[in-house]
């Protein structure tokens, strides 16, 4: 760009000083969009140890690693950063994850889709367990990359249990319940799993505070798989789990499994169970 | 900084995308000292100023395939950068905004003549505005915002803006009969 005029020096250090009138500062900012010259002259007149802290932040800024995008969803929905960045490292929050359990319940729901009792009873069995094999892989040494160090932040755990927790449960609820929504003939069995997982990951909670919270699960998975199969053995109805009668027993199960972690909750702190 | 990088700005910016940490330094060195007054003029906080700069920067450094290859590099920048400055404004509700003008400098009658040489009586109407109404024509014709970002620049309703524009404009007219 060659400027046939540049700006008056006094004027630069008036303008950059913040000590001009608005009409003339117009005119010089206008001015120096297109002339490289006089910017420069504004260069010795801006306060160097200001810019040198502003460009060292901007490097920081680029060297520290993005939140990703779930960090950034969850921030934009007013999760607190630090909160946000625990969730998104929770593995079974992460794509993978939520791959398979997607795929889990796409095979259960085309199960279901024949339209037997068999594909239904198939589809309500395996989406409680869902949610339990999520929080359970949050929790182990096993599947959890930042388990130890969860292990040795001081205070917090259980707070961290329960949001990891919910969360999980959330995610794998949603999921579910879209699948549900492709079952054929809607009716009550759409949303008949909903108090087993609840029922089914409190247990597994409150199990995971005498053992591992994978064989927690692993017993927890064993043990529905069994009551399934014998109550539909004895009454000859493959859903008679999932029945009012059921329903009712799910939810004393639940309520006993939420009174057994708040009492045990400072097992979650230590884990010294582990 | 010792050499003389002599590559232009759309060169620089070329050089971004290929990761040139260098090429934002150079593109620093240019242009952060004009973004920070004309960013100061607009905002009272320097603490605001600063963060508005920086976000520019990471903007670039990220994104800095949307210059469109013609035109003023600092014109783009300049674009960058007072939409940073509204979005810092509007994450902190609570900061004073600029309004009061520098009252103290307002120009001697002696200067008022001498702007009208320099700059034709439009200078001398700009100056004849209110503070307010000053703000807005700022705002919405030299920055080119639109009336919703001016607003949040400024601190007021979208509304407040529509009117004082409308009775600025008469006022800028008389100037210029």
């Amino acid at each position: 760009m060659s400027e046939t005029w540049h700006a008056d020096p006094r004027d630069l250090a008036e303008y950059s000083a913040g000590a001009i009138a608005d009409a003339r500062a117009a005119s010089i900012e206008a001015h120096l969009v297109t002339c490289a010259h006089c910017r420069g002259q504004v260069n010795g007149l801006v306060d160097q140890d200001r810019l040198e802290r502003a460009w060292f932040a901007i490097v920081d800024t680029l060297d520290a690693p993005r939140p990703t995008l779930l960090e950034r969803v969850l921030g934009r929905l007013g999760v607190r950063s630090d909160t946000a960045r625990v969730l998104a490292a929770t593995p079974s929050l992460q794509g993978s994850w939520l791959l398979g359990v997607v795929v889990a319940l796409a095979f259960a729901t085309i199960a279901a889709q024949s339209g037997t009792d068999r594909g239904l009873a198939l589809f309500l069995t395996l989406a409680p367990l869902l949610p339990v094999a999520g929080v359970a892989a949050a929790f182990g040494p096993t599947l959890d990359p930042t388990w130890e160090i969860t292990a040795a932040a001081p205070g917090g755990g259980f707070h961290l249990l329960l949001l990891r927790a919910a969360s999980i449960f959330g995610a794998t609820l949603a999921a579910a319940a879209l699948a549900a929504l492709a079952l054929p003939g809607l009716s009550w069995t759409a949303a008949a799993w909903v108090l087993p997982a609840l029922a089914l990951t409190l247990t597994s909670l409150a199990l995971s505070t005498f053992t591992s919270s994978e064989r927690a699960a692993a017993a927890v998975a064993a043990g529905w798989i069994a009551v399934v199969l014998v109550s539909a053995h004895g009454t000859q109805d493959l859903l008679s789990a999932f029945e009012a009668g059921g329903q009712l027993r799910l939810a004393i199960v639940a309520a006993a499994a939420t009174m057994l972690v708040a009492r045990r909750r400072d097992l979650f702190e230590t884990r010294s169970h582990l | 900084m010792a050499t003389i990088d002599d590559r232009s700005d759309p060169d620089l910016l070329r050089a971004l995308a290929g990761d040139d940490r260098s090429a934002l330094n150079e593109l620093y060195r240019r242009h952060s000292a004009w973004l920070l007054s004309r960013l100061a003029r607009r905002c009272a906080d320097p603490d605001v100023v600063d963060q508005a700069l920086q976000d520019t920067f990471v903007a670039v450094w990220r994104k800095p395939g949307s210059y469109q290859g013609s035109g003023e590099v600092a014109a783009w920048l300049w674009g960058i950068a007072i939409r940073r400055l509204i979005d810092q404004l509007r994450r902190r509700p609570a900061t004073l905004h600029r309004v009061d003008p520098r009252d103290a400098t307002s120009p001697s009658a002696e200067e008022q003549v001498l702007l009208g040489v320099q700059h034709g009586d439009l200078a001398g109407a700009l100056d004849r505005l209110s503070p307010e109404l000053r703000a807005v024509v700022q705002a919405t014709v030299l920055d080119g915002l639109t009336t919703r970002e001016a607003a949040r620049l400024l601190g007021i309703p979208a509304g407040t803006v529509k009117t004082r524009m409308m009775r600025a404009k008469p006022l800028l007219r008389e100037g210029l009969i």
